[in-house]
């Protein structure tokens, strides 16, 4: 007894052989063979260690429904987890098997097997609570060890692309009724998309030998004459290697194609596509899987299920093993059994749990006829062997036991619509007493379930269920056809979930779960221990919570659930099945959006300049901003800023200020508008003078700041943070429109229109006069907070007199296609002045020297104006602003709450980090009191020290005090908390 | 990913929009007079009914238009969308609501349990 070639079949190519290794061991299948098939071909039986117990497993089915045979893929960035019963071999091909220590046939983890009492339902739950300190140096550090199946992946797989359809139909399956259902709409006007995940059409007519002739023909030409009649049409399309696996709202399906079945993926090619597809109206013909029965050691290699068996007969042309045993407890095993008399390996022996006269009168025919021996009314009490199936223990009706000596046994449990896309879709489904099973009853959306999918097992009855359910999209349908078959046409089954085992020992496991390594015994454990809840006892015996989520068990799990429970399967019911129907990779769903694509990068109109001269850059938001510059090769970060800063204070320095975010607003209402926006009162501000505004949110907290620009009553230009650009502009339209609707004003982002340039520093002066000869920059022409428009080479300007450094300051508002020539013009004649280019670390330096808080790194949503003392701001003469109200609740004038102070180390050798907390006193018992923490934290050069902001609570009476700021290094030191403000206190700088 | 009717552009993805929570939520006309529990029913507090729920919604990625819908949030079923200005619909004019239960829940599809009982 071994594998044999079925040379029949017509999708192996076997004049095509192909090599590939399996744990470094070289093998040979043909062209189309799975892993799965050439495996077995090869006799190999053993393809994995099962998860938890470590235990030998091989391969119970032949598709997506596989539990066991799951293996690592080397040769394509070692992908992990991936079905042997689904990936086609290839030339040099490398697989290694998953979840074995130091080797497939000699696994360490196995003794888990024995330790079996330790690892029951619930046993992360209830072994790893104590003692507590074991939790992170031993319990961690063992269960990532030995958690999940393969390896992660080696890289990122970034070779796949997404397609969008708007289609009238799709069908899901080119099965049987799938094909039937897509030749009844040949000739209409609809637009069909039929999806396969196969490489070929025909589903159970290729996979079986179920039936024998269809209107006369073999399966083959009938299906080869149908896949050419829908290819010759013009409004059905077919897509093959593409598996739904996700059933959304509003009949939106997506499905994974598979661009690379059978061959290596190409380097720079996708090899995998992602079809997003609406429809009006979703016609589900994705058929049924077989379940499992459970008994003594279910899951020894060398158990199959008796379906799979045939597909790989009949399909693969292999025959996993001459003469099985095989075991059933319905009508389907009929065709198998002849199948294997017809290639003369008939089998060792037959048992049905049905009795005698229930089981088809053609089957027991046959079976007399070959002289198989037959056990009616009996069950596989389980089975033995080492590391395969080598006895299995037959009970018959009396209970005796007959032990039979033999390699293979085919299981079959009877059959499952596959129900996952439907229930997706938020159908309701109902149990079905004659099938045992439960099957499609109530669609939610435009959802038409045909098939077996729709628990429809009757080959007779199939033309016209389609015709009665399709005859709404084409009246003129009548669909006829006529089968010949190889097994009886009424499907029959006997309920038997489980079958009494005879022997116990921690050998002995009867597994529900597979993948997860679930026994019958573990959910009969849960229910004891009151997981009487189906979705709770899935999760406390994570029973079909494993990548196959228990495609052929789940069933049987709430079969077995439902006689404990002394219940109606249909009362204990299902858990929710949740998409996508079968795993789909990251780098799919990503599709082209990675690296490059993730995101678009906004630069500013002098980016290369700042590239040639040493910028180092930081994102905000999508913008690239220059960090700091490097004078040379070797200076890092911190000796920059120290430069840069001050230089800036003692002579020049400009930032590119472009990121920033400007808002035009206009209209006849714009006044109150923005009187009503931001907490400041423009209404006595003169047209041409600016104004620093915060911003606050209805509950009172500040959102955003910026300067706002005042042409006009009726014309304001807002700037804003480089980050909350969009989200300002939004708050503005969502109350322009939802609030005051009344207010005639309109908003408009400028951000790109403009580019900003912020010069400040002693020498500023003296630079802008050379550069703009014929304006005036003293106090008197020009004050503080003022703007003007001018021109500059034939295009307009606008220069705001205005710092954020505390230093003299102007920002200079140029079209792009002046602003490089400007940029270089203040170097050209500053450069003598000592004119430097500094970046965002510097100025977030020098604004906190002057006190300016930044919005998002000082503040946290939490914090209101009074908090960060900017009450001065607020418009004590307006009777409404976003957020007003919110400024007199209870909670937030507390005095109490945190509020922005400044720190310095006493010793001043000491290096304030920011997150840093602050405590009052360092003899406190545990729990301590958090003052408040460290916002914002640097080493000054022009103090010579380190200084901080910080927020904590009561903090404006606390100022003067002494308090300690913890470290990373482990120990504290003494601070003393001081005014938010370092330097220039009197703003003689500012308004130099 | 849902369909969205544009009372301005017409039904579009999902993706366009953003949603901006409970609809019909009036700004007090004077919230210097209104109690601290008056203002903050206002600012904090929204209901989450399983059933009919009113709710804004903006055409981020469009028109850039705030419009009101009415979502039966047990099946995510968008019963209608009409603009800002426009009156709250009344539950009973609603077409396709399917009000078996006082919370609205209609009998398929709410998603909690894939079997009803009979």
């Amino acid at each position: 007894m071994s594998a044999q070639d079925n040379r029949n079949s017509q999708i192996i190519a076997f004049h095509q052989s192909i090599n590939f290794t399996f744990d470094g061991v070289k093998y040979k299948g043909f062209k189309g063979d799975t892993i799965a098939s050439a495996l077995l071909r090869n006799n190999i039986k053993i393809i994995g260690r099962s998860f938890k117990y470590h235990r030998p497993r091989g391969i119970y089915t032949c598709g997506i429904e596989e539990p066991n045979a799951l293996v690592q893929i080397l040769t394509e960035y070692s992908e992990p987890n991936t079905r042997a019963t689904i990936k086609q071999i290839y030339e040099g091909l490398e697989v290694e098997s998953q979840n074995r220590w130091p080797s497939l046939e000699n696994d360490l983890g196995s003794v888990n097997s024995l330790l079996s009492p330790l690892f029951s339902a619930g046993f992360y739950n209830k072994t790893f609570m104590r003692p507590k300190s074991f939790w992170k140096k031993v319990y961690e550090p063992l269960i990532r060890k030995a958690a999940g199946l393969g390896k992660p992946p080696k890289a990122f797989k970034t070779n796949s692309t997404q397609l969008h359809h708007h289609v009238d139909i799709v069908i899901v399956g080119g099965g049987l009724s799938g094909l039937l259902a897509a030749k009844s709409l040949l000739k209409t006007k609809l637009k069909v998309l039929l999806i396969e995940q196969d490489s070929y059409l025909g589903g159970i007519l290729k996979n079986s030998n179920k039936v024998s002739t269809i209107d006369d023909q073999d399966n083959s030409s009938w299906i080869n004459e149908v896949e050419k009649e829908i290819n010759s049409s013009e409004n059905i399309k077919i897509l093959k290697n593409t598996l739904a696996t996700t059933y959304n709202y509003i009949n939106h399906l997506i499905a994974i194609e598979d661009l690379s079945v059978g061959a290596m993926p190409l380097e720079g090619k996708a090899d995998q596509i992602l079809h997003k597809i609406r429809a009006e109206h979703i016609i589900l013909a994705n058929g049924h899987i077989e379940r499992l029965i459970s008994f003594r050691n279910n899951d020894l290699p060398g158990i199959m299920l008796s379906g799979s068996f045939e597909k790989y007969i009949q399909r693969y042309g292999v025959i996993p093993e001459t003469n099985p045993v095989i075991f059933s407890n319905n009508s389907s095993s009929y065709s198998l059994v002849k199948k294997l008399i017809d290639l003369d390996c008939k089998p060792q022996a037959y048992i049905d749990s049905r009795s005698g006269d229930k089981i088809e009168h053609d089957l027991l025919k046959i079976i007399h006829k070959e002289n198989i021996p037959l056990f009616t009314d009996a069950h596989i009490e389980g089975c033995d062997g080492k590391k395969q199936v080598q006895e299995i223990s037959v009970r018959d009706s009396e209970g005796i036991i007959t032990k039979l000596k033999s390699k293979m046994l085919c299981v079959s449990g009877g059959y499952n619509p596959d129900v996952h896309l439907f229930t997706q879709s938020k159908g309701v489904l109902s149990w079905d007493d004659e099938y045992l099973t439960f099957k499609p009853s109530k669609s939610f959306q435009n959802t038409i379930v045909i098939g077996s999918a729709s628990g429809m097992f009757q080959y007779s009855k199939l033309a016209n269920e389609i015709n009665s359910k399709l005859n709404f999209l084409n009246p003129e349908l009548i669909v006829k056809i006529d089968f010949k078959l190889n097994e009886s046409d009424n499907y029959a089954i006997e309920k038997l979930w489980e079958t009494k085992h005879e022997k116990e020992s921690l050998w002995s496991k009867s597994f529900i779960d597979l993948q997860n390594d679930v026994t019958t015994k573990d959910l009969r454990q849960g229910i004891l221990e009151g997981f009487d809840r189906i979705e709770h006892l899935k999760r406390f015996t994570t029973n079909s919570m494993g990548t196959d989520q228990g495609k052929i068990s789940s069933i049987n799990a709430l079969g077995i659930v439902s006689e404990i429970l002394d219940k109606k399967v249909s009362e204990v019911g299902t858990t929710i099945y949740r998409p996508p129907y079968a795993p789909l990779s990251f780098a799919s769903i990503a599709g082209r959006g990675t690296y490059n694509f993730y995101d678009p990068e906004r630069k500013t109109s002098i980016h290369e300049w700042h590239k040639k001269n040493g910028a180092i850059f930081e994102n905000v938001g999508q913008w690239k901003r220059p960090w700091f510059f490097k004078s040379h090769s070797e200076e890092n970060l911190d000796e920059a800023v120290q430069r840069e800063s001050l230089q800036v204070r003692r002579f020049a320095g400009v930032l590119d200020g472009s990121t920033l975010g400007k808002i035009e607003v206009k209209g006849v209402d714009a006044l109150e508008f923005m009187n009503l926006i931001y907490t400041n009162d423009f209404s006595k501000m003169k047209p041409m003078s600016a104004r620093y505004a915060l911003m606050l949110g209805e509950d009172g907290m500040i959102m955003d700041d910026g300067i706002i620009s005042k042409i006009n009553d009726k014309h304001f230009i807002a700037t804003t943070t480089t980050g909350g650009a969009a989200n300002v502009l939004s708050h503005m339209e969502e109350f322009a429109q939802t609030e005051w609707p009344h207010l005639n004003v309109f908003m408009n982002s400028i951000t790109e229109q403009f580019c900003t340039f912020n010069i400040s520093g002693p020498k500023t002066r003296l630079i802008m006069k050379r550069v703009f000869k014929d304006i005036k920059f003293d106090n008197e022409s020009f004050p503080f907070m003022t703007f003007s428009n001018f021109t500059y080479l034939d295009s307009p300007i606008r220069i705001l007199r205005a710092s954020f450094t505390g230093e003299l300051g102007y920002e200079i508002y140029a079209r792009p296609s002046v602003a490089l020539k400007l940029w270089e013009d203040l170097f050209r004649f500053g450069k003598d002045e000592g004119l430097i280019a500094y970046g965002t670390e510097t100025m977030h330096l020098l604004r906190a020297e002057k006190g300016y808080i930044i919005v998002g790194q000082d503040t946290d949503g939490s914090v209101t104006p009074q908090d960060m003392d900017l009450n001065w701001m607020i418009g004590k003469n307006k009777k409404d602003f976003i957020g007003r109200r919110s400024l007199t609740r209870s909670d937030t004038i507390r005095s109490d709450r945190k509020q922005l102070v400044g720190i310095k180390p006493v010793d001043q050798k000491n290096t304030i980090e920011e997150g840093q907390h602050i405590i009052m006193s360092l003899n406190m018992k545990p729990p301590v009191k958090m003052l408040g923490h460290i916002t914002s934290s640097y080493m000054s050069p022009n103090l010579g020290h380190s200084f901080a902001m910080a927020v904590i609570k009561d903090g404006k009476n606390l100022i003067g005090s002494k308090a300690f700021v913890s470290s990373s290094t482990g120990s504290a030191f003494e601070v003393e908390i001081i005014k938010p403000i370092f330097i220039d206190e009197e703003n003689k700088r500012l308004v130099s | 990913m849902l369909i969205i009717n544009c009372p301005y552009c017409g039904p579009r993805e999902q993706c366009e929009f953003t949603n901006g929570g409970e609809a019909h939520v009036a700004r007090p006309s004077n919230p210097e007079e209104v109690s601290d529990k008056e203002w903050s029913e206002y600012v904090f507090f929204r209901s989450n009914p399983k059933g009919i729920y009113f709710e804004r919604w903006v055409h981020s990625h469009g028109c850039k238009k705030w419009f009101n819908a009415v979502r039966d949030t047990s099946t995510d079923k968008i019963l209608k969308s009409y603009e800002i200005a426009d009156e709250k619909p009344s539950i009973a004019d609603l077409e396709d609501s399917n009000l078996a239960t006082p919370s609205g829940e209609p009998e398929v599809g709410s998603g909690n349990f894939t079997v009803k009982k009979p």
